[in-house]
């Protein structure tokens, strides 16, 4: 080992949802040389560490002094701002981020508006869940439904669902059975026991039939709908199931329907077994996002402070009101990069503001921008796992200011 | 630096029990964040001649941060866009945040309209320990209260292996340790072994305990067992506050055996017995219930080392949180009403349905009524504490009018009428209970006796070296109105609440306890985590990292 070479233990790799917590980073002359334990979405996440450093206003290099000036500058003059919270935040970040949209009576939202419908749907049923862990110790049968982990969150099947052993399956995988529901072009996991396919216009009527059959109610004989009712049957008769969906937009629009069946299903299997619905979730602690707003406002996303106090918009929110023109300007904290279209198209013919990682290379091109560290990776702080465990952050590397100092001093700025 | 601040509240009638203080005309003075004996002539004033001076209100039992409130905040967006709360207009210009309010209000809201009615320190009672970090973060987020953190235990699978194997030390070691981590301030069990049998799974048979003997897992442990080891636990690591239990079979006709079991298991051991109301049912499951509150609180008063809060229902609507989850699926069945439920890896479980109370309502009426006999018919106001559950049986906005039900018979026999009879008969509320709390029982059971059971000894009370936690009521003979409005509310010698009006919001302090322990337990739970967690030993607890 080289005088200059350090590792960094337990750190938490925020690439994904998984928020897995083993990681050591190994750290050679300020850039991270090895992330072990990490996954190949890991450690492109982690990448060497470097980040820019940028801060500018209308493109040019300027102080931060100056830098936040003009911010306040252009937020005091919007008459409806918004916030838009990106990926790559602490808790401790969001906390301010929301604090910053109430002083500036804006709307806020997040990327969660993009995940809306599974929200939206446990809103209006709940959900039956479990903490990815005891997913671990429980479930002896868990079904994917039209999702193969290995894409977007590459060790869910190797630390939490299939793979460990657990309380109640000590073989790991050998204690478990894995069902891959196959949802048109969405498949489960290739190395799945069994397989169901679904036409795609088939899954939400799947999903019925599958709630009547746990149900025993008669769920009529189509030919289309046995291997579901099938699968329902088999699920019943399982002690402990998880039930895993992607939460995440895919190629398809999500649909609110789709979202209510998978809930309510999960829900039934609680009569004849347990069963919990795991929803998957992106990185960059996007949980935590949803927790924050939901503490400090009552609502998980989408919520609009123009009034005064805090109102409910999840079916108006950043991408619809950018579009509508009702927004003048814009506060984008987090990744600007991880900002969905359209509303990223949209944001760039509004004055703006852009704070986080990499926010000098918007592609928004914003009026003042001041990159900041990756939350993880350079800030210290809080992340939520996606079942929203809370974990601690270790920051292998120093970086360019924290967002969290930075939207403080904005908001000192801002005279609030 | 200058001088700590100091204020004479003067010519009040001050309720300070705790000092044997009873509606006497004298000053209160504070100096900083505490009060004094006495202050020179010419320190500030406040001017509370005709007014009414108790501590500060004390919480003993509230659902106000976390992940399963936080949950069951999600939950509710309805109640929230019906409720709406702009930033208070702090003195000096001061930031403050608006907020939602509803049966689970949001953090800022929570700690503003806590501090509105006169309550300066709330205990969050159910906190996960892998959740505990969230909880702190949002009372980091929740201004004015001080407030600790009830650490769930009783149904976690290393304790439950320790008891198991024999190893009550180690289990002891393994509390005190986990409280430490966590930055708890007493241990609470609920449902001791229900969650566990809820999650391990399977049909409908097997997934609750029905009585303390019932085995969980292994014959070796049972309720009985895992009461007995975590009240010995408390009592031995002499933490300040006993162990927190909510009993086994919670809302279930003829669950009083249970509850009566449990308190003679622990005969002797100082516990506490929380929102008892909701186990003090006769009856048979199926077959009716009937109250059963004389029988319990009839023990209650025979036994000193016996503390409990009443967990009243209110009339309205509520939400069900708890880590109880086989009773709040029973709920979700039987109502088809919204339901969340989490197990929570290695721990606990949480679950949560909203709910309204309707005066129409059969079980509802009893409930109240159960709720009400209990205070009414205990002998030792010190021992018997105010609590709704919030938000299980009423928001914490509707202590006013329940301290109005226990201080005026008149106003408590109208909204008796007002009740489903189906259920009361062999209720002592129908026989008429013509007690009426005085004021002085009123501050025991709202703030000296939940202080003095939480072992605050620094709250609760107007003697020197108190926290300078005063709470000023206007002397209004509607009860209700007197305490949903304090005149003037001071925390810590700031004085939040003004003619009416909150005008400052300083954060509140954190109430934890870091009580010794063998530091080989930690070698053993870090091999059971290695084993089965899935979160790093070192990232676990509450604590900050370096």
């Amino acid at each position: 080992m080289s005088v200059q070479e350090r590792s960094v233990e337990h750190v938490t790799c925020l690439g994904c949802g998984c928020a897995c917590d083993d990681i050591t980073v190994v750290v050679q002359q300020d850039r991270i040389a090895e992330t072990r334990n990490a996954c190949a979405l890991g450690a492109t996440w982690f990448g060497d560490g470097t980040i820019p450093r940028e801060t500018t206003v209308n493109g040019r290099s300027a102080s931060l002094a100056d830098a936040l000036v003009e911010a306040a500058r252009i937020l005091r003059a919007a008459r409806r701002p918004l916030v838009y919270l990106a990926p790559d935040l602490s808790c401790e970040a969001q906390r301010e981020a929301v604090a910053l949209s109430d002083r500036l009576g804006a709307l806020l939202d997040t990327v969660t508006s993009v995940a809306a419908a599974g929200v939206l749907a446990a809103q209006r049923r709940g959900r039956a869940g479990a903490t990815l862990g005891e997913i671990r110790q429980r479930a002896d049968v868990i079904v994917f439904w039209g999702v193969d982990p290995a894409e977007r969150y590459p060790r869910f099947a190797a630390r939490y669902a299939v793979e460990p052993r657990g309380l109640a399956a000590p073989r790991g995988r050998n204690s478990r059975t894995v069902i891959a529901v196959d949802v048109e072009a969405r498949r489960g996991p290739a190395d799945a026991d069994a397989r169901v396919a679904i036409a795609g216009g088939d899954e939400v009527d799947a999903l019925g039939v599958m709630r009547a059959t746990v149900q025993g109610r008669k769920a009529g004989d189509d030919a289309r709908f046995r291997g579901a009712a099938e699968l329902a049957r088999r699920m019943s008769q399982g002690h402990y199931v998880a039930l895993v969906a992607d939460g995440e937009p895919g190629a398809d629009p999500a649909d609110p329907d789709r979202a209510e069946g998978l809930v309510t299903l999960a829900q039934a299997l609680n009569a004849p077994t347990r069963c919990a619905l795991v929803t998957l979730r992106g990185g960059g602690n996007r949980a935590g996002a949803d927790a924050v707003l939901t503490w400090q406002t009552g609502f998980p996303f989408a919520v609009d402070f123009a009034p005064g106090f805090p109102t409910y918009r999840p079916h108006a929110g950043a991408a619809a009101l950018v579009a509508a023109g009702e927004i003048d300007a814009a506060c984008v904290i987090g990744s600007p990069a991880s900002v969905p279209e359209p509303l990223s198209g949209g944001l760039a013919r509004l004055p703006s503001v852009a704070i986080g990682p990499r926010a000098s290379a918007a592609s928004f091109r914003p009026g003042v921008a001041v990159d900041t560290g990756v939350a993880g990776i350079h800030d210290g702080g809080t992340a939520f796992r996606m079942d929203e465990i809370p974990l601690p952050l270790r920051p292998p590397l120093p970086g360019p200011p924290t967002a969290v100092g930075t939207l403080r001093s904005l908001r000192e700025q801002l005279g609030a | 630096m200058s001088a700590a601040a100091q204020l004479r509240v003067s010519g009040g009638k001050v309720y300070d029990p705790a000092n044997g203080v009873d509606g006497q005309v004298r000053d209160v003075c504070i100096e900083g964040d505490r009060i004094v004996a006495d202050l020179p002539a010419g320190a500030p004033r406040l001017d509370a001649r005709g007014m009414i001076v108790m501590p500060g209100g004390v919480d003993i039992h509230a659902h106000i941060a976390g992940s399963s409130v936080n949950q069951a905040r999600r939950l509710l967006p309805e109640a929230h866009v019906a409720d709406p709360v702009p930033a208070p207009r702090l003195a000096d210009g001061a930031a403050a945040r608006s907020g939602t309010g509803g049966t689970i209000p949001s953090t800022f809201t929570t700690g503003y309209r806590y501090a509105g009615l006169g309550y300066t320190t709330a205990m969050e009672a159910a906190v996960a320990p892998l959740a505990a970090r969230h909880a702190h973060a949002e009372l980091d987020d929740t201004p004015i209260i001080d407030a600790g953190c009830f650490v769930l235990l009783g149904n976690d699978d290393y304790l439950l292996r320790q008891l198991a194997a024999g190893e009550p030390t180690r289990a002891r070691d393994y509390a005190a340790w986990l409280l430490g981590v966590t930055r708890g301030y007493a241990i609470k069990i609920v449902n001791p072994g229900g969650i566990a049998l809820w999650k391990a799974g399977g049909g409908a048979s097997e997934r609750d305990v029905r009585g303390i003997d019932d085995p969980v897992g292994s014959s070796s442990v049972t309720p009985r067992k895992i009461l007995e080891a975590l009240a010995g636990a408390a009592n031995a690591l002499g933490l300040p506050h006993p162990v927190h239990i909510h009993c086994n079979n919670l809302g279930r006709a003829g669950n009083v055996a249970t509850t009566l079991a449990s308190m003679r298991a622990l005969a002797g051991q100082r516990a506490h017995f929380t929102h008892l109301q909701f186990h003090s049912y006769g009856g048979e499951q199926g077959k009716g219930w009937t109250s059963a509150a004389r029988d319990v609180i009839e023990h209650v008063n025979a036994h000193p080392e016996v503390s409990v809060d009443v967990g009243q229902v209110m009339f309205g609507p509520a939400t069900t949180v708890t880590a109880d989850g086989p009773v709040e699926y029973l709920l979700h069945a039987s109502t088809g009403r919204r339901w969340v439920n989490i197990d929570i890896e290695l721990e606990t479980g949480c679950g949560i349905v909203p709910y309204s109370y309707r005066e129409k309502a059969a079980v509802a009426a009893l409930q109240w009524a159960v709720g009400l006999e209990l205070f009414l018919l205990a002998r030792d106001p010190w021992r018997v504490v105010l609590s709704t559950d919030h938000p299980n049986g009423g928001s914490f906005l509707s202590y006013p009018q329940l301290i109005r039900l226990l201080m005026d018979r008149t106003y408590r026999d109208e909204q008796l009428k007002q009740v489903n009879q189906r259920m009361l008969a062999g209720s002592a509320l129908l026989d008429g209970l013509a007690r009426e709390y005085t004021l002085s029982e009123i501050a025991v059971v709202t703030r000296a006796g939940p202080a003095r059971l939480l072992g605050l000894q620094h709250k609760g009370h107007l003697g020197a070296g108190a926290d300078a936690d005063v709470t000023i009521y206007s002397d209004d003979p509607d009860r209700a109105r007197m305490f949903a409005t304090p005149r003037h509310v001071i925390k810590a010698g700031v004085v939040v609440v003004e003619e009416g009006q909150l005008r400052r919001a300083p954060a509140g302090r954190r109430l934890a306890v870091r009580p010794e322990y063998d530091a080989a337990v930690t070698q053993d739970v870090r091999r059971f985590f290695d084993d089965y967690a899935c979160v790093a030993f070192a990232n676990y607890g509450a604590e900050p990292v370096a």
